[in-house]
């Protein structure tokens, strides 16, 4: 009753006669730009690793074996009284992203403004004039030497002392607060695919009351264009740290290996675990043999020596610490804590220990 | 004394001049004038301006009927119909001279309506009175409140900014500073702020404390040299001036409003420079916009204009060539005048530091820190990520650090937190290679996509359609520009050759016809679903026409089956059109192929699944048939015998097909309203069927329409040589 189908038959021919003729041809290879012009770097064609190749972030950046702790008499390339500074103190860590024009050579003037921009902050609403010293005294210092590469900025030191308004003239000023920002063997292909007027200082250590570590943040974030983040160490940092500080031992006493860890169980468990520093370094050697002419120390290596440690409590106290969160690894050459928090005891190693937390401060670099 | 020889001039005028041109016009014109001359003379208020423009130091004032009578002939025209300039320059003068004395001097000041300018030179003069230092305290207070009032209708400014000096005198007299300071505010430019004035207005706070309009100059002082001066707003200080105009307010209005078109005076003079209250709640706020401020670097030589002064579009654009970044690139996102002028950076830094800050804003937010209550955070969250949508749909462009936080966020996505957001934000993700589509968007995406329900299938392709229509677009525009110069900045380009792209657009839409296959067989062919499907293959089917896009793709039949057996009429209807524009593209393809010989193709397999479908369509809605020979898709008749329907193949034609069979029904009532029982097939027989198809149409199916149209020749069809006949003789 219906028959529509020549006509569409006739259609349907009709193309299909089209598509018969067309060979494979490759298509015209005219380039075509994804952006006139970009908001930034292109984060699939990356410059390097660390612009991102998306989806590689995690496996590419985190190193899998590093240099062995070496000793340097740090005071031969330091000023003693910078390096007095920076030990001792319990730091805590924050990570920051490269500054935007900011010079080495500007430090005085950087001081004059923040003591007015603290000032002005303590008093809302009251405008301060730059330069003129009213209750906060700030230093800026550049701690020369520090830097290991050519890559690497100088450490700047930032000090900020009160002046109480009614001391007497004799009353030193009081230092209420100390940071610095630091670099040191910073990734050369990262460092170097900044444009020049950014200088990178990942790491930045403060002590002091939280209200002025903020408002110093927050002036350097107005200043160069930066923003602050705090830095957590997460435990893989930690073993690093406990294996390359026992493998000082023979060069170094470290008197002692305290590891603590915290166990998901109710009530939560806290376990303090105190190792002898010759058995520790035993346990290391064993594993990482000393006469060991390649002074690289694989991840492998640092794992076996923490599984180690962790079999031997196990067999006194039947207790799988791997089923915790390792919270703080200490010995006299420094502690490290996993809410970011350190203190350098031995100013002998303080390089790799500020190459390894730069390097945990780079990887949370924004991409 | 210009304005005293301006205005007898002004009055003698009438007089003078028509006398000398009465002979060359008419008689009617003489009279006129002579009228007018009589009207001037008379004009009490003319006469009254005149006596006080002459009005002499040492005259009698007490007494004095005829000073009291002309201040009052003026002052009822001056609160009616405002005063003409030259006669506020008399008047001020008249009055801050005190020649008047001082109680006249207040009452002038009072009634001193500006009919429509100010003329500049009154207020300088007024100035000096004032450094004079014979006025009482409350006249120097009343006239400053009355330059604050009128300072808008002042005509120029410029000889008012070169007396700052003298102005800025005043601002150690207390009861003055207010006004002073506000006056100041309104006159400063960056060549006034001196660290002497600094200073001086930092030993006045120092004695008076916060005063709101010392804090409001300084901040402004602060915006011109942030390198002399810093100061911190609190969140909830009290900002901005008072307004002063209570005395003249309603006079003025009342005169503005009679003379409209006249300069209209901005009743709020305070121009606000306070940053945006800073919360406290949050301790690290690291998602909210900073606000537009300057960098301090003092050695600067060049000074260009800050964002935060510039008012208008028009501003902007006079001053294109000498704007200063500000000190965080991120404060450019708040605001819209600054987004124009981020368009014509060309600064690899700045955009590298916008990147990092909104990178890092985004990882801290919602990457790294995600347990520290981020519930009670999602309204801020929402407002921050809708920041960004704005600027990238202004830009017309995704900012990379957004980009490269969607692929991380995508794998820990639960799919509901923001979701319109992040589904907004992920369609603005530009064109990527197709071989990092599928690690980085694919697979996180089907996941999601696969256990969510159905109204984020829905919103997943919707997001999938948007953003294959950007990157047609996108490919549309540089493809009519014609070769694009890449070596400008090629550091900051990716390229990618024209193959490149059709393969990740191929991508993208094999991915979406995956997704949305899979998506109706799971969800029972949901009609919203289907219909966001058909969406998206209306972008599909016209790429070729509407984005000169050499590539056809088809629908898979995971999604073509479901439109055509579908229950909706509207879905039907979206095929019937999906398909028309198939048709035109292949065929318009076809054309320039013979034309000249293209270097593109179409795919043999295009022009194939295409003409399967269209057998199938054809086959099922007109000719009652389910088997295309020659297909493999046929089914088992015993299978179908199953079912125990009587006439299966009829099952889905035009008539009987469930979408349109309640529109069969409709028409079969119409034609026989007599009839019990509906027999259908009677439709079609003879004008019956013609009447049905033209009734289907009136119905709004045009795509349908179409659809019949091209396929069968009714109707205008654009092909040629086809010996193609209507449907409707086919029918017999």
């Amino acid at each position: 009753m219906f028959n529509l189908l020549p006509a569409f038959s006739l259609g349907v021919l009709l193309i299909v006669m089209e598509g018969r003729g067309s060979a494979v041809n490759t298509p015209a290879s005219r380039p075509v730009t994804r952006k006139s012009k970009s908001y930034g770097r292109s984060c699939v064609e990356a410059p390097s690793y660390f612009w991102q190749t998306p989806g590689h972030l995690t496996v590419l950046k985190v190193p899998t074996s590093r240099g062995a702790a070496k000793s340097q008499i740090i005071t031969n390339k330091v000023d003693p009284e910078h390096i007095a500074l920076l030990v001792k103190n319990e730091w805590k860590l924050s990570y920051v992203t490269p500054l935007h024009h900011f010079r080495h050579t500007q430090l005085k003037s950087y001081a004059k403004h923040l003591s007015a921009f603290i000032v002005a902050e303590k008093q809302q609403g009251v405008a301060v004039e730059v330069g003129l010293d009213a209750g906060f005294k700030v230093t800026f210092t550049a701690v020369l030497g520090l830097a290991e590469t050519d890559e690497d900025a100088e450490t700047v030191f930032i000090q900020i002392q009160s002046k109480p308004v009614f001391a007497a003239a004799a009353d030193a000023p009081k230092v209420v607060w100390r940071g610095w920002l630091t670099c040191v063997n910073g990734d050369p292909e990262y460092l170097r695919s900044l444009p020049p007027d950014f200088v990178s200082l990942p790491l930045f250590c403060t002590s002091g009351p939280e209200s002025l570590t903020n408002l110093v943040k927050s002036w350097f974030e107005r200043a160069f264009d930066c923003n602050f983040g705090s830095l957590a160490l997460n435990s893989s940092t930690l073993n690093w740290l406990a294996a390359l500080w026992t493998g000082c031992h023979p060069a170094c006493n470290i008197r002692y290996l305290k590891l603590s860890w915290s166990l998901p169980t109710e009530p939560p468990l806290d376990v303090l675990y105190t190792v002898n520093p010759q058995d520790a370094w035993e346990l290391w050697n064993s594993i990482h043999p000393q006469e060991n002419t390649d002074d690289r120390i694989d991840i492998k290596d640092v794992q076996a020596f923490m599984s180690g440690m962790e079999t031997h409590f196990f067999r006194h106290f039947k207790i799988h610490l791997s089923a915790g969160t390792l919270l703080k690894v200490s010995t006299a050459l420094g502690s490290a804590h996993h809410d970011g928090k350190i203190k350098i005891g031995n100013s002998d190693y303080i390089t790799t220990l500020l190459a390894l937390l730069t390097e945990c401060a780079l990887l949370k670099m924004p991409t | 004394m210009a304005g005293l020889s301006n205005l007898t001039g002004l009055v003698s005028e009438p007089s003078g001049e028509a006398e000398s041109s009465v002979s060359s016009v008419s008689n009617r014109s003489l009279r006129l004038a002579e009228k007018e001359k009589k009207k001037g003379e008379a004009d009490p208020f003319t006469a009254a301006a005149k006596y006080l423009s002459q009005f002499k130091a040492g005259t009698t004032v007490r007494g004095n009927d005829e000073l009291e009578r002309s201040i009052l002939v003026v002052e009822t025209v001056a609160v009616s119909k405002g005063l003409p300039p030259e006669v506020i320059t008399v008047l001020l003068d008249l009055a801050l001279s005190l020649n008047a004395g001082t109680p006249n001097c207040s009452r002038i000041l009072k009634f001193l309506i500006p009919a429509t300018v100010v003329p500049q030179e009154a207020i300088v003069k007024g100035v000096s009175w004032l450094c004079v230092g014979k006025m009482p305290m409350n006249a120097q207070v009343l006239f400053l409140r009355w330059v604050l009032t009128v300072f808008d209708l002042i005509d120029c400014k410029d000889d008012l900014r070169s007396i700052y000096g003298f102005i800025f005198s005043f601002v150690t007299e207390e009861t003055l500073c207010p006004f002073i300071c506000h006056l100041l505010y309104l006159l400063t430019t960056r060549e006034h702020v001196h660290p002497y004035r600094v200073r001086k207005l930092l030993d006045i706070q120092a004695k008076m404390g916060r005063q709101p309009f010392l804090t409001q100059l300084l901040a402004l002082y602060k915006v011109f040299r942030p390198d002399l001066v810093t100061l911190s707003l609190p969140s909830r200080a009290r900002t901005g001036f008072k307004n002063h105009n209570s005395t003249w307010k309603v006079a003025l209005s009342a005169v503005q409003r009679k003379n409209k078109g006249a300069v209209l005076v901005d009743q709020s003079l305070s121009v606000d420079v306070k940053e945006k209250p800073s919360s406290r709640k949050r301790k690290r706020h690291h998602l909210a916009v900073p606000p537009l401020s300057s960098a301090f670097d003092s050695n600067s030589s060049k000074k260009g204009l800050r964002l935060q002064e510039l008012r208008s579009f028009k501003e902007l654009l006079e001053n294109i060539h000498n704007i200063e970044l500000p000190a965080q690139m991120g404060s450019m996102l708040g605001s819209t005048l600054a987004l124009h002028y981020l368009d014509c950076v060309q600064d690899e830094s700045a955009f590298l530091r916008l990147n990092f800050w909104l990178g890092h804003s985004l990882q801290e937010e919602f990457l790294l820190c995600p347990v520290d209550g981020s519930s009670d955070n999602t309204s801020e969250a929402c407002r921050f990520l809708n920041t960004i949508l704005f600027s990238q749909q202004f830009l017309q462009e995704g900012f990379s650090s957004t980009e490269s936080f969607l692929y991380k966020f995508l794998s820990v996505w639960d799919g509901s937190l923001l979701r319109p957001q992040i589904l907004d934000l992920l369609s603005d993700i530009p064109l990527m290679p197709s071989f990092y589509m599928n690690k980085l968007l694919f697979e996180p995406l089907k996941q999601l996509y696969f256990t969510s329900t159905v109204f984020f299938k829905c919103s997943v392709i919707e997001c999938l359609n948007s953003m294959l229509v950007k990157w047609l677009t996108w490919h549309s525009v540089s493809a009519s520009e014609g070769s694009l110069d890449i070596s400008l900045n090629s550091n900051s380009t990716m390229t990618m050759t024209l193959s490149g792209f059709m393969d990740s657009v191929m991508e993208l839409v094999r991915f979406v016809g995956l997704l949305a296959s899979e998506g109706l067989r799971l969800e029972n062919c949901h009609v919203l679903l289907l219909n966001q499907t058909l969406a998206f293959y209306e972008t599909v089917c016209d790429m070729f026409l509407k984005y000169s896009l050499p590539l056809i793709i088809m629908p898979p039949a995971g999604v073509f089956y479901p439109a055509l057996f579908a229950i909706d009429s509207i879905s039907l209807d979206r095929l019937g059109y999906i398909m028309y524009r198939y048709r035109m593209n292949l065929t318009l393809a076809k054309q320039q192929k013979q034309q000249r010989e293209q270097t593109f193709h179409i795919s043999r397999n295009a022009y194939k699944e295409f003409n399967r479908n269209l057998q199938t369509m054809v086959n099922s809605m007109w000719n009652s048939q389910w088997c295309i020979p020659g297909s493999d898709l046929e089914i088992n008749k015993d299978l179908i015998a199953l079912s125990k329907i009587a006439e299966p193949w009829c099952c889905f034609d035009i008539i009987h097909h469930p979408a349109l069979f309640s529109y069969a029904i409709e028409f079969h009532q119409r034609c026989w309203p007599e009839r019990k029982d509906v027999d259908l097939g009677s439709i079609k027989t003879g004008k019956y069927w013609n009447w049905y198809m033209e009734f289907l149409f009136n119905q709004g199916f045009d795509g349908l329409n179409n659809f019949i149209r091209t396929n069968t020749g009714h109707g205008p069809s654009s092909s040629s040589q086809d010996d193609r006949q209507p449907l409707s003789q086919n029918c017999h």
